[in-house]
């Protein structure tokens, strides 16, 4: 029973929607980034990025969808203890290896709003397009830095709260699954959650 | 100040504050991570038929592809000190060059003050120059190694340690090198590294192994 009582409160505060419209209105989502690397790219790169940002800019076609520009940037690092690594020409490298890199997605996004004017405002959105990837694998001090052009996609979800009701700026709290497909130096992708925080202000009406 | 330039300039300073918050992969790494052992060997030898070694006193320097001459700095000393030492410890016995020695064993401080790729294969192809054959008493003949590495980019320095059969020199009418190690990166020539940078070496080659 409390429960209940906590779940419809809970609703009465998202779905509370006034007569609010984004439709017409650019805004830009900033937020502050943390990746945690999932998969088969987890075994390479084991540490969690704190640096990072995502970033949007969407034009409002409705008052729930919202269509624009994705992009960010994220900063992978992993320092391997020293391990002997056998290579082709039958010799043997002992080495700590290391990997940097660095994403920058580039997509065309999409981004529905759940309850538009409501004082909690869930939403969903997808971003499809291209990856520019810088990578480094040094074998101790020795290696080289390239850089590869490849997929991106990131399905995303989170609420937005309006610093005031009705308000255009508010705050914005959110996850996603990033899908960078990278068959480079032994990866195959580059898959992370991202988690983020920041804001939602408009551009112009 | 216009809100949409305001907005624009704080992009552009997250942008950059970001990517100067890259960690460089480089000053991430100690002197002794900087470092990398490569050690390359003749598959078909079997070092167990090996019983004795000569090493020569100092150390061959070789600058951009060419021999500067022979040295005996402390630091020289100490490398060939190890090297006997961990040589020794897997059964070879150390013998002067007239005794007919087994192995040879050469060590090199190479130095290539250009940036380029280092060519391993002409550095070996110079054997002859660098290494005269009379040395081991068999004049006339050519040295042969396997096809090796020389993948990695040169940075400034890096010493080279290798292992001839000189046994099978009469019958293959060559001096065949049957085992090479180097060591790269920051502080290889810092005396107290010597003992674990040539003990590296041998620890990833666990096959140079005999019974006195």
């Amino acid at each position: 029973m409390k429960y209940t009582k906590i779940f419809i409160a809970f609703a009465a505060v998202v779905f509370s929607a006034t007569a609010y419209a984004q439709k017409g209105v650019t805004k830009l989502d900033l937020g502050y980034n943390i990746a945690l690397p999932q998969g088969s790219f987890k075994n390479d790169v084991r540490n969690k990025s704190y640096r990072g940002f995502e970033a949007k800019a969407l034009y409002g076609i409705s008052n729930n969808f919202s269509i624009g520009f994705g992009t960010g940037f994220q900063d992978f690092y992993q320092k391997n203890p020293r391990q002997v690594y056998k290579l082709e020409d039958g010799s043997d490298i002992s080495a700590v290896l290391s990997n940097s890199i660095q994403t920058i997605p580039l997509l065309a996004q999409v981004k529905y709003s759940f309850t538009p004017g409501a004082t909690v405002q869930p939403y969903a959105a997808l971003g499809v397009g291209g990856n520019l990837i810088s990578y480094t694998q040094l074998l101790g001090e020795f290696g080289g830095q390239d850089t590869k052009f490849g997929f991106a996609a990131r399905p995303e979800a989170g609420i937005y709260i309006p610093f005031k009701k009705n308000g255009e700026t508010g705050f914005r709290l959110g996850a996603s699954y990033n899908i960078m497909p990278f068959k480079e130096i032994g990866f195959t992708n580059l898959n992370n959650i991202g988690i983020h925080a920041g804001v939602s202000v408009p551009l112009r009406k | 100040m216009t809100r949409t330039s305001f907005i624009a300039m704080f992009a552009i300073a997250t942008t950059a504050v970001f990517s100067s918050c890259t960690k460089d992969p480089i000053s991430n790494l100690t002197e002794e991570e900087s470092r990398i052992y490569i050690t390359n060997r003749d598959s078909a030898a079997d070092f167990s038929s090996y019983k004795t070694y000569s090493l020569a006193d100092s150390v061959s320097l070789i600058e951009n592809g060419r021999s500067a001459g022979r040295e005996a700095t402390s630091w020289d000393v100490a490398v060939t000190t190890a090297v006997a030492n961990a040589l020794n410890a897997r059964g070879y016995r150390r013998v002067a060059r007239t005794q007919n020695p087994d192995l040879g064993i050469n060590v090199s401080r190479i130095y290539n003050t250009a940036n380029n790729i280092v060519d391993l294969t002409g550095y070996y192809g110079g054997y002859n120059g660098f290494y005269d054959p009379f040395y081991w008493g068999y004049g006339g003949y050519d040295y042969y190694f396997p096809p090796t590495y020389g993948v990695y980019q040169s940075t400034e320095a890096l010493l080279s340690i290798d292992m001839l059969d000189l046994k099978n020199a009469a019958s293959s009418q060559t001096i065949k090198g049957i085992w090479s190690g180097i060591i790269r990166g920051s502080g290889i020539f810092r005396s107290s590294n010597v003992q674990s940078q040539v003990q590296a070496l041998f620890d990833q080659s666990t096959y140079i192994q005999t019974t006195p």
